[in-house]
């Protein structure tokens, strides 16, 4: 989850050009067949292209597409640049501002799910739950590839959890049947979302022993160790076991130093700092009181 | 593969030759004889052929002939030729030779080709591996400020290597990433990756190591095996000899399973024969395919490796496992425990883990599964090396949760476990013992902790827990009240076991045991000895240990020794050594109890010797010393007593109004319910009717200004209106409380009390158990409990349950005795033993009733008559109609003549059945005459008898 968000898509960025009126795009019909569209345009169930300059426009309906292949111009390394300082809002206003030309083609499936799936995870990480959900959902539907369909259900888990709709969670994952794949040879997502939905439940040790599997067996992913190792820290505070979380946010800022888990984990500190005083006090008042 | 950037080998273009040219044919053998410029023509066509052999001679000519020239064209040509007939030598496989020619022209000037011949200097020491030639070269390279990135790359690659082989950990850093960072072969990419994290792990830079490991671990890399030995290999220096478990946890865990490492290494070479299989076929350059070779050998070899070396994957997770409880990582500790623990816990490593997941588990507090599995090893291994280890764990850790019953539970596998000779097994077995004992201790069953303390002192001498258990078993035989046994075992530890941590308690307890001894001991004289030798061992102790914190309770018990003694002309003081001891008592004591006891004492002997005012000092002197600890409603109690005494009846009504006030909402605070019927007695005895009419007043306003939640307060303060108006109008309050079905929780013992003789009065048996019951189970101190026994007599009366009548009232007069109020238990036994025709015992249970003093009145005159009737029972009339006789001679007063109007009837009709019926009809007669039972119920009955007579 933590990887460079853009390291999926490095072939397909390109070096920003200001955006041209005419849409080239690739389209691959249900048939097999595959048309070079120069300049392609939205009415409404129809596509209308024309295959070259001067060539006549052709019309195909909509739902006769399998997919579409546009070009989409990105600044591959500003955006990483910002993704890197963690300005993600930054990050997402340059994609909506990329993907806005093709906005009337969302309902064909196209090569911009990739993008989609990165504004999918760039809105969870800045909170933005809702508009998570809706691009998850589209997306988790979409099974032309597997491996995005499987992140954006990991996503949609995630932001349903994050966001507190823990009953909506819980069908979720059951649906899913990943509340079944919880030993230490599942997918370390699966076991990270299930010890979220624990956390977020108060079972805390159960919450616990999951994010736990995941760190232990999965270290060698670098994916999901950072989200894990942060949860770990927190489920830790909440079972008030203050130095094995600081034991952790150590780890935390060691090895993924200036990464967003590191500055959640600085917050996490002084959160456990005010719990220790706090704690300190009530054993101060307490044995005053025996 | 070869990680150097090789010479290119691209047809040569002699465009530097062109100037000198000129074209011309000679053979090699005429060079001698020929113009430059043909040499150099015929060299430059040959290199164009590819004829390296046959271009070297001409090219050796031209050198020959312009080495001297020192015009700048001629030393262009010179030095182009250098740098040609070195590149000659290359392609023909002699690079040392080659090399003479590049370091020749890289000596000279002008050199235009430098950056090549640097490359190709540094292949040749690459061959040679002379790394530190090679950083040389790269060093120089890198000092080219217009470098291409292409040349920059190949220089950064060269130095990456050098100085990585150089063991330049530090420094080969900065060029590898370089390497890897530009790198279009992603083969080399890889390489330089891995060499990259290698040389971090050999520079113990764990910080940028752990920075770098990320970008690898996303990467194919992360399956090289030679890294993953390398990461490993580091761990475990740093576990085993830095201890530095921080680092060693973050470098282990990175380490991959050894099958899937196999996995892909044999995937990859699966891959790269196919690729060079394929390729030979389409022919590749000899130089390619041996790389490609050495590249699928290097990996076989790794495979070998790895697949040779022992199994490391259990060891790393329990070492991993070990570092994450270390550093109280305790989940991550135990799922990989668990982990192990499950896989096979048989083996060696599976029973440790097992040992670790459940120190993990007590750990983290999830004590259910930790001892779950804790009963499976026992169960499976009661021999197991961990079985007493894990024993004592969950024992100890059941008695420090006060879950003694558990403790006790686990008796069996303590003997399960088989004998060892093993001193450290022996000790830990003894723990074993001692632990158990304690449970047993702690749940009162004194016998089996004695026995379990016996275990130690007879099987274990050399425990760590011997002499306490030798102290802890005279504890559970004093607890029994067995003195004897308990006196020897403190004496012994004493003697055994001088500067001990018990010597104090030992000294302490065996006075005890003596004062206890001397009680029991109906011999007087010896009794008194015991109790001389029991008042010695306290003085001692006092004067031994001064400051223990059992001193307070040694001067309470020297003081009840001197109180109960009695003052003679030779010794008159002994009231007042006991004033002295309590006084002493009440300052040396460390918690409340131990300052109440003395300071009530105290007080009692104050009033045998009616100091009234000092009564009132001590109390004060208690209560400012212990303040809001100490038992302040019996504190009052005592100062209205006095204040009583001293004819202060306002100021007592008023301190204990305000105790009330103050305390009664806590039921546990017995001294209210005492202030309650003291004010009780005070009213009937010493107030008049006025004053009678302003407590009432007072309490009202009281019970009108109290908050809604003070229930137990509102109860008391409405228990004492009641009572305050008369038996009767008590009794009523009482019955009603049982109608409103009142909650016991809210009632102190002095409403409990009521209740008792309520439900008593009425003979409601499901009340009377349910309000004795609780009062026996949370007023065991209680003055007044003896009520919940009276009640709980009756019912059994009631039920016809004899033995459970008599065991009862053994209980309430083992807590009670002859106290005063306590005549009905006597006569209720003896009643009982009546009824179950045991006659004798009956009579003699009648009979003890004369010898307490307090009782005499109605008790004796129902005893005096109950043993008329066990002789009666027997046959014997005589000795029947002499106690009838004497309960109306002697008792008539009593209980407004009931037990004479009794007497009399019972006389006459033993009289009649003697036949004696004159002397029956005399006897009824006088007992008409008799002005103590002529008004009574019987006498209207003996009236219409004699008429019959």
């Amino acid at each position: 989850m933590n990887k460079n968000v853009f390291s999926l898509t490095a072939a397909a960025l390109l070096i920003s050009v200001g955006l041209a009126q005419a849409i080239p795009a690739q389209l691959v019909m249900g048939n097999g067949k595959v048309w070079e569209g120069m300049d392609v345009k939205r009415d409404g169930d129809w596509v209308e292209f024309s295959t070259g300059p001067g060539t006549k426009p052709i019309r195909v309906g909509a739902d006769t597409i399998k997919e579409m292949v546009f070009e989409v111009k990105l600044d591959e390394e500003k955006l990483n640049e910002l993704n890197r300082d963690q300005l993600f809002e930054r990050v997402i206003a340059a994609l909506d501002n990329a993907l806005e030309p093709f906005s009337d083609f969302g309902d064909i499936p196209s090569n911009l799910t990739l993008y989609n799936a990165l504004l999918m995870e760039l809105h969870y990480k800045i909170g933005n739950f809702d508009k998570s959900l809706a691009i998850s959902a589209k997306i988790a539907t979409d099974d032309r590839d597997p491996v995005l369909q499987s992140k954006a259900q990991v996503f949609h888990a995630l932001a349903l959890i994050d966001a507190g709709r823990t009953k909506e969670a819980e069908t979720y994952v059951v649906k899913l049947g990943w509340d079944k794949q919880i030993s230490e040879d599942a997918a370390p997502e699966k076991l990270y979302i299930m010890a979220k939905l624990m956390a977020l439940k108060k079972q805390y040790n159960l919450a616990m022993e999951l994010v736990a599997r995941v760190i232990a067996f999965n270290s060698q992913d670098p994916d999901w160790m950072q989200p894990a190792e942060l949860l770990c820290a927190e489920v830790y505070t909440e079972l008030g076991m203050f130095d094995s979380a600081e034991e952790v946010i150590r780890q935390i800022s060691l090895l993924y130093k200036g990464s967003v888990e590191d500055t959640k984990a600085k917050s996490l500190k002084i959160r456990i700092e005010g719990l220790r005083v706090q704690k300190e006090q009530d054993t101060a008042e307490s044995s005053e009181e025996a | 593969m070869s990680l150097i950037h090789r010479f290119c080998g691209s047809p040569v273009k002699a465009l530097l030759l062109a100037s000198v040219m000129v074209a011309g044919a000679a053979t090699a053998q005429d060079y001698s004889t020929m113009g430059i410029t043909d040499v150099v023509a015929s060299a430059d066509r040959m290199l164009q052929r590819g004829d390296y052999r046959g271009a070297i001679p001409a090219l050796e000519e031209v050198i020959k002939r312009t080495e001297p020239l020192t015009d700048p064209q001629g030393q262009d040509t010179c030095q182009t030729c250098r740098f040609e007939l070195a590149r000659a030598y290359y392609q023909m496989g002699n690079v040392e030779q080659g090399m003479k020619y590049i370091e020749n022209y890289l000596d000279n000037e002008p050199r235009k080709k430098e950056r090549m011949a640097l490359r190709m200097l540094a292949q040749g020491f690459f061959e040679k591996q002379n790394w530190e030639k090679i950083e040389e070269v790269g060093e120089r390279l890198l000092t080219f400020s217009d470098l291409s990135k292409d040349d920059e790359y190949n220089a950064n690659l060269l130095l990456g290597q050098a100085r990585f082989f150089l063991e330049k950990w530090d420094e080969c850093v900065k060029p590898l990433t370089y390497a890897a960072n530009y790198s279009k072969d992603p083969r080399i990419t890889e390489v330089t990756e891995i060499m990259i994290a290698s040389a971090m792990v050999k520079a113990k830079d764990w910080r940028k190591l752990f920075g770098w490991l990320p970008r690898l671990y996303r990467t194919d890399a992360k399956y090289d095996i030679t890294l993953n030995l390398t990461l490993m290999e580091a761990g475990k220096q740093l576990f085993e000899v830095d201890q530095d478990f921080l680092n060693a946890l973050l470098l282990y865990r990175m380490v991959l399973p050894r099958e899937d490492l196999l996995e892909f290494a044999n995937n990859r070479i699966t891959k790269l024969s196919a690729k060079l299989s394929d390729d030979l076929q389409g022919g590749i350059a000899g130089r390619e395919q041996q790389d490609r070779e050495k590249e699928i050998e290097d990996l076989k070899e790794s495979v070998k490796l790895l697949t040779d070396l022992p199994p490391y994957e259990d060891e790393v997770t329990f070492r991993i496992g070990q570092i994450y409880a270390e550093v109280k990582r305790y989940w991550e500790g135990y799922v990989l425990f668990d982990k192990l623990y499950r896989q096979d816990r048989t083996s060696d490593i599976g029973e440790a883990a097992m040992l670790q997941s459940v120190l993990i588990l007590y750990d983290v507090g999830v004590i259910d599964r930790a001892e779950e599995r804790i009963l499976i090893y026992l169960n499976e291994r009661p021999d197991g090396k961990f079985a007493r280890t894990l024993l004592s764990m969950m024992m100890r850790n059941n008695l420090v949760r006060e879950e003694f019953d558990k403790v006790v539970g686990l008796r069996k596998y303590v003997y399960d476990i088989p004998a060892s000779t093993d001193a450290d097994e022996l000790s830990m077995q003894a723990d074993l013992h001692y632990m158990l004992a304690f449970g047993y201790f702690q749940m009162k069953d004194y016998p089996k902790a004695g026995e379990q303390f016996s275990v130690i002192l007879a099987n274990y001498p050399e425990g760590t827990n011997f002499s306490d258990s030798r102290y802890f078993r005279g504890m559970t035989y004093m607890m029994v009240g067995d003195y004897k046994n308990a006196l020897e075992d403190f004496q012994e530890y004493q003697a055994r076991h001088i500067g001990g941590e018990h010597v104090s308690a030992a000294m302490f307890r065996e006075a005890v045991c003596l004062f206890g001894l001397s009680g029991e001991e109906k011999d007087r004289e010896k009794s008194a000895e015991m109790l001389k030798q029991a008042e010695k061992v306290f003085t001692k102790f006092i004067d031994s240990f001064p400051e223990d914190v059992l001193v307070s309770e040694a001067y309470s018990m020297r003081g009840d020794i001197e109180a109960a003694k009695e003052a003679t002309n030779d010794d008159p003081y002994t009231l007042d050594r006991a004033l002295k001891d309590y006084r002493k008592a009440i300052d040396k004591a460390t918690v409340t109890a131990q300052a109440s006891y003395p300071a009530f004492q105290a007080a009692k002997v104050y009033k045998l010797e009616f100091k009234w005012q000092e009564i009132i000092d001590l109390m004060k002197y208690y209560l400012d010393r212990w303040e809001e600890d100490a038992d302040v409603a019996e504190a009052v109690y005592w100062m209205g007593q006095a204040q009583l005494e001293m004819g202060q009846v306002q100021e007592a009504v008023r301190d204990y109004l305000s105790a009330i006030e103050r305390f009664g909402n806590d039921p546990t605070k017995g001294g209210i319910d005492k202030i309650i019927l003291e004010l009780i007695k005070m009213s009937d005895d010493n107030m008049n009717a006025e004053d009678r009419e302003g407590l009432a007043i007072k309490i009202k306003l009281k019970l009108t200004g109290i908050e809604a939640d003070q229930r137990v307060l509102r109860l008391r303060l409405r228990t004492l209106q009641a009572m305050l108006q008369g038996k009767e109008a008590g009794a009523a309050f009482g019955a009603g409380l049982i109608d409103d079905k009142q909650n016991l929780a809210e009632a102190s013992p002095v409403s409990l009390a009521l209740m008792c003789q309520a439900a008593e009065a009425t003979g409601n048996a499901e009340e009377i158990e349910r309000i004795s019951d609780y009062f026996i189970q949370n007023y065991a101190e209680s003055d007044l409990l003896w009520y919940a026994y009276k009640a709980k007599t009756a019912k059994l009366l009631a039920e016809e349950d004899y033995w459970g009548v008599l065991a009862v009232i053994d209980e309430a007069q083992g807590l009670f005795g002859a106290e005063p109020h306590m005549g009905w238990a006597q006569l209720a036994k003896a009643d009982t033993l009546l009824k179950m025709e045991k006659y004798e015992d009956a009579e003699k249970e009648f009979n003890m009733c004369m010898g307490v003093s307090e009782w005499r009145g109605a008790i004796f005159a129902e005893a005096m008559y109950g043993m008329g009737r066990c002789r009666l029972a027997k046959g014997e009339l005589k000795e029947a109609h002499a106690f009838f006789q004497r309960t109306y001679l002697l008792f008539k007063s009593y209980d407004s003549g009931k037990w004479a109007a009794r007497g009399y009837i019972a006389a006459a009709d033993v009289l009649l059945k003697m036949n004696d019926r004159e002397q029956a009809k005399t006897t009824l007669q006088a007992m008409l005459e008799d002005e103590y039972v002529n008004t009574t119920p019987e006498a209207d009955t003996v009236r219409e008898l004699l008429k019959k007579l």
